[in-house]
């Protein structure tokens, strides 16, 4: 066939289409993706129950029920170099409540240890590689999970031209987006569990953890909205950075003899089937 | 014809959050689907501390389920009748991490390390000195095993105040320092030989009239293993790992044999079906697979909402799901008007119909073939020799005893009505 006459054809759909009011969704491999058995959107009532049920007496539901303010502890790999000290320092002032430490070459199970004596609900401990953050583990305390992710693309406030001095001390909203297998619910609750449930609406500041083909995205931004209060305009904090899941642990760090909830580790090409199949 | 013929399996699991369910496992496996699947606990009712934390048959035939929950309660689950007993095991600290039964007595292990025996009118507690990982009992009910962290393999006689046999470590490695130790699951092969696993990363074989070193040690480079089961063979032990991994584990070659895939996390507990030729595994990512023992490909995968912890499978007898049993009405008004029997949904209706004509035999002839079948099915090895053959005999045979057995029931009830009516 011409190549001509094709091209032809496609300008006239595409008249149609724009005459026509609705318009198509275009595919993507997102609105594509592989159903998921774990999903809770459109389960019998039964399954349902169950999973609330099962979500109600997991080990963060005591943060759902306000029962306790989070109390985070910011760590490092040993003799962390400037950027992943920044990093540190930024997400101490973006989590409330908060404090960042160096290690001091302290074992991992150590500082759980401390930490739990030290009524701190929450570890996070930022790994380097070769001076660029690369490693983000993130321990709910007293008694797990545990989840370890992959950190990539970093920026940090300088890096993205602005002043770490424009955030503010007020407690953010956090906004999770796209968490929906049963995995991408509890790593959600995990990165929600970080920040105070209470927010500060006056700051307008916003933390999103956006969760896209199972890369989390974050991001910082300060809204306002427009005069009529329709729409808001948006003004990035930073910093931004992506998270992917390795592995989520039941219980504290062990990751010798610890017991997965899911691991990915040794099963790639078992588990990564499809393109259109994610796991979050 | 017959061989392909569907047959149908139980599962019973225990989970996390205290749900219980039962599971009707087709090996069509084109007729599994959800409906098959029922909750025997009502979720709503569920607390925090509800996690079954253990789960055991409780006699031979399969009919009773131990479950032992974080509360310290030991419930008796009737397969046909429901929920019958309770006991609470306050004697330690910790979870129950070990249930048996045998006729009256009661036996439960707690992680700080008591086991508590509850007989007919008094009950007696043992100190097995140290953590306990897991406790089982040896099908008889005169010895049970016991181990935990630091705390290596003791086999206990059940009148006794000492242990029968304390295992002994392996001596110190190339740079003389000691092993760790830690049992994390044990499983009895047969009388005197004992399997046991370890987070530590070694599953070793004890021989109780041997040694009390283990006859033979099999490093799983680093992998920390959580359960482990009998295998299909004597000598063959199936172990799931922390990491997902769910291998077969050969003492004769010393190494791990098969690996079972598809586990996305943490194996919590594994079954087998020795007559089907099928491996159970529960998984911390809540799903329960099925898999080949030959092609060792996953052939049954089931989502179960949350976590899993504990699974047993019914190979002596069947259970017909709760709903069935509803649609054909109240057991019990039936009986007394017209003696329907319960499982009467199990079979294809010509092999029915053809057994209904041979009802009269005397009682002599009945009892020899039957017992010739309960002891084919105690042989293990023989399962996988079979020719196609002796396989449609056997299922013949077993499809006439489930016959006869629906026959005597039936046959109970008409005359139990009677008796009421008269």
């Amino acid at each position: 066939m011409a190549r001509g006459k094709d091209k032809k054809k496609r300008k006239l759909e595409k008249k149609e289409e724009t005459e026509d009011a609705p318009k198509k969704v275009p595919h993507t491999l997102e609105s594509l993706r592989e159903k998921d058995e774990t999903m809770l959107a459109n389960v019998e009532e039964e399954e349902k129950e169950e999973a609330q049920k099962d979500m109600e007496l997991d080990e963060l539901s005591s943060y759902f029920e306000n029962a306790y303010e989070p109390k985070v502890l910011i760590t490092y790999s040993d003799n962390p170099h400037t950027k992943t000290r920044i990093f540190g320092k930024e997400l101490t002032r973006i989590i409330p409540n908060s404090m960042s430490r160096y290690r001091q070459r302290s074992s991992v199970k150590r500082i759980v240890q401390s930490a739990i004596r030290e009524q701190v609900t929450d570890v996070i401990i930022v790994n380097e590689n070769q001076k660029q953050p690369n490693g983000f583990l993130l321990i709910h305390l007293p008694n797990g999970p545990t989840a370890h992710f992959r950190l990539s693309s970093c920026k940090i406030t300088p890096e993205l031209r602005k002043d770490y001095k424009e955030i503010t001390n007020h407690r953010p909203e956090v906004i999770l987006n796209n968490f929906s297998t049963r995995l991408g619910l509890t790593v959600g609750r995990m990165l929600g569990a970080l920040f105070h449930y209470e927010p500060q609406f006056r700051g307008r500041r916003a933390v999103t953890f956006h969760n896209q083909r199972d890369y989390i995205f974050f991001r910082h931004h300060r809204y306002e909205f427009t005069p009529d209060g329709k729409r808001a305009k948006l003004r990035e904090l930073g910093p931004r950075f992506t998270l992917k899941l390795i592995s989520l642990q039941q219980g504290t760090f062990d990751s010798k003899r610890g017991d997965y909830e899911w691991i990915i580790a040794g099963r790639r090409h078992q588990m990564e089937t499809s393109r259109r199949r994610f796991f979050l | 014809m017959i061989l392909t013929e569907d047959k149908e399996l139980d599962f019973f699991v225990g989970t996390r959050i205290g749900s219980f369910k039962h599971i009707k496992y087709h090996t069509d496996t084109s007729k599994n689907n959800k409906k098959c699947i029922e909750n025997l606990v009502n979720i709503k009712t569920l607390q925090k501390d509800d996690t079954i934390t253990c789960m055991e048959w409780g006699n031979a035939e399969q009919t009773e389920i131990l479950l032992g929950k974080r509360t310290k309660e030991v419930q008796i689950y009737d397969t046909t009748y429901g929920f019958s007993k309770s006991y609470t095991a306050d004697i330690g600290n910790g979870d129950i991490v070990g249930l048996g039964k045998h006729k009256r007595k009661v036996f439960a292990a707690v992680a700080s390390g008591i086991v508590n025996i509850w007989r007919k009118k008094d009950s007696e507690t043992i100190d097995v000195g140290g953590k306990l990982d897991r406790m089982r009992l040896w099908r008889d009910g005169t010895m049970f095993a016991t181990g935990g962290e630091e705390n290596d393999l003791k086999v206990w006689k059940v009148d006794e105040k000492t242990a029968v046999f304390v295992a002994k470590n392996l001596p110190h490695d190339w740079l003389q320092l000691r092993r760790p130790v830690w049992v994390t699951d044990l499983t009895f092969i047969d009388e005197n030989l004992l399997a046991v696993c370890s987070r530590h990363g070694y599953v070793r074989l004890y021989d109780t009239r041997a040694q009390r070193r283990p006859v033979s040690n099999v490093d799983t480079q680093n992998l920390a293993a959580t359960c482990i089961s009998t295998g299909f063979d004597e000598r063959q032990v199936l172990v799931g790992f922390g990491r997902g991994q769910l291998h077969q584990v050969d003492f004769r070659q010393n190494r791990l044999d098969k690996g079972y895939k598809g586990a996305a996390g943490a194996i919590t507990s594994v079954a087998v079906s020795e007559k089907h030729g099928l491996i159970v595994s529960t998984c911390l990512d809540r799903h329960l697979r099925v898999h080949d023992r030959d092609s060792k490909s996953c052939v049954y995968k089931q989502y179960l909402t949350s976590k899993l912890s504990h699974v047993l499978v019914q190979t002596e007898c069947t259970t017909s799901l709760k709903a069935d049993v509803k649609e054909e009405g109240d057991p019990q008004e039936t009986a007394s008007q017209e003696p329907v029997a319960v499982e009467s949904r199990v079979e294809d209706s010509d092999l029915d119909e053809v057994f209904e004509n041979m009802e009269v035999v005397s009682e002599k002839r009945r009892k020899r073939p039957l017992e010739a079948i309960e002891v084919e099915s105690v042989k293990p090895s023989t399962e996988g020799t079979t020719d196609p053959e002796d396989a449609i005999v056997k299922l013949l045979r077993s499809t006439e005893k489930e016959k006869r057995r629906r026959e005597k029931k039936r046959r109970e009830k008409k005359a139990k009505s009677v008796f009421h009516n008269a």
